[in-house]
């Protein structure tokens, strides 16, 4: 029969703490690994947010010099007066409509692709009237003065801003 | 503040527009009941609390007072009518449902009615 010495603070083997060094807590791995996920996804999201905050500066701005290219569109063509220069006009259309393909295909946000050809469809309703206005020598300051005003009302618009 | 829960009325001792001179000359009792339903939707509109219903109604009215004045013609005024339309049908659009019948009466049928029955008035005035 085993001897049980009666010590002040002993206590019975299968109660005792091992000799050997605390093992690491088993969840240590796991708070590594969510730790770093989580540490990646924040970098990723602030990377991608700097990323789409430039690329929507790059497209206000595109939308801005289509905006300024037609102002002088109508600038250059509504002129009380001027003889109608089909071949001028003709060019202008064409290099308007290179801008506004372009612009289509570069825009690197799908949701703003609409927005754009929204646009390519005012312009290409003004060069119409202004075909039909201009060739007719039936421009007067007011027409000018209106469709400025449209396009910078539709411009606003699709850059999201209240006129 | 309304007290009522009411939406507040403007007075209709506005002051007359160029345009309401204009109309308020019709004689025929047919033609003028649809210009002052016409007048009372404008009204309505210039006086709304959304932005682009009264802007749309001041540009419409301004437009009218150009093809009454001459300084743009029928063309033009048609023109316009149809930029405003295409712009105003991203904004209904983008209405909550229960207000797309309202922001469509005081836009695209105040617009309808001009084309339709008050240009030609205005036409027969010049």
């Amino acid at each position: 029969m085993p001897l049980h010495v009666l010590t002040r603070g002993t206590e019975p083997a299968q109660d005792r703490e091992p000799n050997t060094p605390r093992p690491m807590n088993r969840n240590t791995p796991k708070n590594f690994i969510v730790r770093n996920v989580f540490l990646c996804a924040a970098a990723i999201l602030i990377t991608s947010c700097g990323t789409a905050t430039f690329t929507k500066t790059g497209s206000d701005a595109t939308i801005e010099s289509l905006r300024n290219f037609e102002l002088a569109f109508i600038d250059e063509f509504a002129v009380p007066g001027k003889k109608f220069n089909a071949a001028a006009f003709n060019a202008k259309v064409n290099e308007g409509n290179a801008k506004f393909q372009q612009a289509i295909a570069d825009e690197k946000f799908t949701a703003r692709r609409p927005v754009l050809v929204d646009l390519k469809g005012q312009f290409d309703a003004d060069a119409a009237h202004l075909r039909s206005k201009a060739s007719r020598g039936k421009i007067t300051p007011a027409l000018a003065t209106e469709m400025k005003k449209d396009v910078n009302k539709i411009y606003d618009h699709a850059l999201g801003r209240q006129t | 503040m309304p007290s009522d829960g009411k939406p507040k009325r403007r007075k209709s001792s506005r002051k007359k527009s160029e345009l309401d001179s204009a109309l308020d000359q019709v004689g025929d009792e047919t033609v003028a009941a649809s210009m002052k339903e016409f007048q009372e939707l404008l009204a309505q509109a210039k006086g709304d609390t959304a932005e682009q219903i009264r802007q749309n109604a001041e540009e419409l009215e301004r437009r009218l007072v150009l093809l009454k004045n001459g300084e743009i013609d029928k063309e033009d005024f048609d023109f316009f009518v149809e930029n405003q339309k295409r712009d105003l049908r991203v904004f209904i659009d983008s209405q909550p449902a229960q207000s797309q019948e309202r922001a469509e009466k005081l836009t695209l049928h105040i617009l309808e009615i001009a084309v339709t029955k008050v240009v030609p008035v205005l036409i027969a005035m010049i």
